[in-house]
């Protein structure tokens, strides 16, 4: 009986034990692999406005026509520039691969010079467009190319987050360090602090507005401030589609120069 | 003709247009002044309105690209071009362009080794923006696509030479022939016909690994070739020169390709049936046919943040012979060239500086080209540059004399 006892309350013990009753804290490459795996749809259709502005206050605008397709293990984009007008009927596709190591290609149409150019993607520092967002910035970066610490939780505007340091595993990588506020039930970046290789706050980037949008959460609006040359990028989406079906041959060479 | 040209562009641009086409060109300004040598006179004092008239209706597309040249210094005369005017179907598997059109192949930067679909405009030398240097052709480009590959036919009903500047010109090339005078090229068109018409065929792929283009043309030489005579006259013998254009085939290709941070291309061509000149112009008119090998090695890299392209480029003649004698364009049977081009991006790219640099090494004769690019706004570049050339002979080293500083300003719309 004593046995029976004895069985019944380490049963007892190990359910209680269990992640059900006791959840486990997540660590912060866990939480950055759940920002990575949210579901972003098959595909995406929308129209990119860039507001530049300097410290003078002056404005640059940048619009692109965007279309986006996961084929599984790997992603096409391709990207149609609609102004201002030295560049318009410029496309840009760039194809990247879900397999760890292997980098992106990438393509450029010059309509004046009527010729599509590959170009390497191995320069991720530079600047998209001359705005402040590198090209880095714009893509998915994977979790494991930086070892992450969750720092603290705490509340950015309403919502519950996570914040979460992450330090590049590569030595030469632009940033020293950055930080990001994870919203805990949208696992989305509200914000995200960049440090640069002297560890001194290089730019600063905050979300202003995300949508619901067929079921997949989008995030329409977001600010980037360069607060070392006091400059800004505002990245507006509007005319977001998802799910729509876009076709296979929509990312080709032959659909870069045609346009849009 | 021209006059009538002018009147559709009036048309076109007086607000008689429907809505719904599609606008977009830029107004330049353009000046240049001759330095060095002790000369300061303005060579160039252009004013440019580049025109694009454009129209999507799904199934099918037309564009029409108009340029006005007025020159200052040129008795303020006008120039209108028709640069581009088609019409594009679209198909399932395959588009059709019909009608002038400028058809760009090739990997190469700055250099024709497969891109001769389009001839070259060289009323100002190499040095106008690429796009004014190719003049359209008019004909019919038929492209089927496969995939990520596709084939491109081309048909060209009308032979268009490469456009020379007038005799009085600074860039008015020395033919390299030591002729006392210079031959004259304007009775010398080749009829439109069937039998004188052009065919081009390029199957081309663009992968995650590699693009390629594979190429072939049954063409006419762009450059004509001096056919030499020799008449008794009460002096002694006379000789005189007759220019002809004449049939000319190749085949060749094109790579670019990632390796690491490191961007290669490469492009090659081989030229059947190329007629050189000869130190005899007893035999054969002074010409003697051969075939050529032209082809380019290239890569482009980032340094430092300043982005870098460097190109090496040689031709070679086949089967050469001593007494073939030299030109601008070939030095013996090998002719060794490069080009180099330095870009670097600064105020989140409003400047950008460039330099750009030809380099001939069997002459020692290069063009030096830095530049200044500013973007004063969306609409408006600024650009300030030199021209500068060294040497005595070849294709760059002639024009020594006309070293140059220049300023543009180019509003967009």
């Amino acid at each position: 009986m004593k046995t029976l006892r004895l069985i019944t309350f380490l049963v007892a013990l190990l359910v209680l034990n269990s992640n059900e009753f006791y959840p486990q804290k997540l660590t912060g490459l866990q939480i950055m692999e759940k920002v990575y795996d949210r579901p972003e749809g098959n595909d995406m259709t929308s129209n990119l406005t860039m507001t530049l502005k300097n410290d003078s206050g002056d404005e640059r605008v940048r619009k692109i026509k965007q279309f986006t397709r996961d084929f599984g293990t790997m992603e096409k984009k391709i990207m149609f520039f609609i102004s201002p007008a030295d560049v318009k009927n410029t496309s840009f596709m760039n194809w990247s691969y879900s397999r760890q190591g292997q980098d992106d290609d990438q393509w450029i149409y010059l309509p004046a010079l009527k010729k599509t150019k590959r170009i390497s993607s191995e320069s991720k520092s530079d600047y998209f467009m001359g705005s402040d967002f590198t090209y880095d910035d714009l893509g998915d970066r994977q979790p494991n190319e930086d070892s992450h610490k969750l720092l603290k939780e705490e509340k950015y505007n309403s919502d519950d987050c996570y914040v979460i340091e992450s330090k590049p595993e590569q030595l030469d990588y632009m940033y020293s360090r950055t930080v990001s506020w994870v919203a805990k039930d949208k696992w989305i970046v509200l914000k995200k602090e960049f440090y640069d290789e002297d560890g001194d706050l290089l730019k600063t980037l905050t979300v202003k507005k995300f949508e619901n949008i067929s079921g997949i959460l989008v995030v329409t609006h977001t600010e980037m401030k360069n607060v070392q040359k006091n400059h800004q990028t505002i990245m507006d989406l509007k005319n977001v589609n998802i799910n729509s079906g876009i076709e296979d041959s929509k990312f080709t060479e032959r659909i870069m120069t045609r346009g849009l | 003709m021209k006059r009538f040209l002018v009147f559709i562009w009036i048309l076109l641009t007086s607000g008689l247009y429907p809505q719904s086409l599609d606008f977009s060109g830029y107004l330049r300004n353009y000046s240049g002044m001759r330095a060095g040598n002790g000369n300061t006179d303005f060579v160039i004092l252009q004013n440019t309105f580049s025109l694009n008239m454009e129209k999507n209706m799904g199934g099918s597309a037309f564009k029409i690209n108009t340029m006005l040249y007025h020159n200052g210094s040129a008795n303020d005369s006008i120039l209108f071009k028709l640069r581009e005017a088609y019409l594009d179907l679209y198909f399932d598997k395959f588009d059709i362009r019909i009608g002038k059109q400028q058809i760009v192949w090739g990997k190469a930067d700055g250099v024709f080794i497969t891109d001769i679909v389009s001839p070259k405009d060289l009323y100002e030398f190499l040095l106008p923006e690429f796009d004014e240097i190719r003049i359209g052709v008019t004909g019919i480009k038929l492209n089927y696509y496969l995939g990520d590959s596709g084939f491109e036919i081309v048909w060209l009903p009308v032979f268009n030479p490469t456009n020379s500047p007038e005799q009085n010109s600074i860039w008015y090339p020395s033919s390299g022939l030591n002729l006392a005078a210079a031959p004259d090229l304007s009775e010398q068109n080749v009829a439109a016909s069937l039998k004188n018409s052009e065919i081009f065929l390029k199957y081309s792929s663009l992968t995650g690994v590699i693009d390629f283009e594979l190429m072939a043309g049954y063409t006419w030489d762009d450059d004509p070739a001096m056919f030499f005579s020799m008449t008794p006259d009460p002096s002694g013998i006379s000789l005189t020169v007759n220019p002809e254009y004449k049939r000319i085939s190749l085949a060749g290709g094109s790579l670019s390709s990632t390796l690491g941070p490191l961007v290669i291309r490469s492009e090659a061509a081989y030229y059947f049936g190329k007629y050189f000149n000869t130190a005899n112009p007893a035999t054969d008119n002074g010409t003697i046919v051969k075939d050529y090998i032209h082809y380019m090695l290239g890569a482009d890299f980032m340094l430092w943040d300043i982005n870098f392209s460097a190109q090496y480029i040689q031709k070679a003649i086949i089967d050469y012979e001593p007494v073939i004698i030299s030109n601008n364009l070939f030095n013996g049977q090998y002719s060794d060239m490069m080009t180099f081009l330095a870009k670097y991006s600064m105020l989140n790219e409003t400047l950008n500086l460039e330099l750009f640099t030809y380099y001939d090494f069997e002459f020692d004769d290069s063009l030096i080209r830095p530049r200044v690019l500013y973007d004063y706004s969306d609409s408006i570049n600024l650009q300030f540059g030199a021209n500068i050339f060294t040497g005595e002979k070849g294709q760059f080293g002639q024009f020594d004399k006309n070293d140059m500083i220049y300023g543009k300003i180019i509003y967009s719309f």
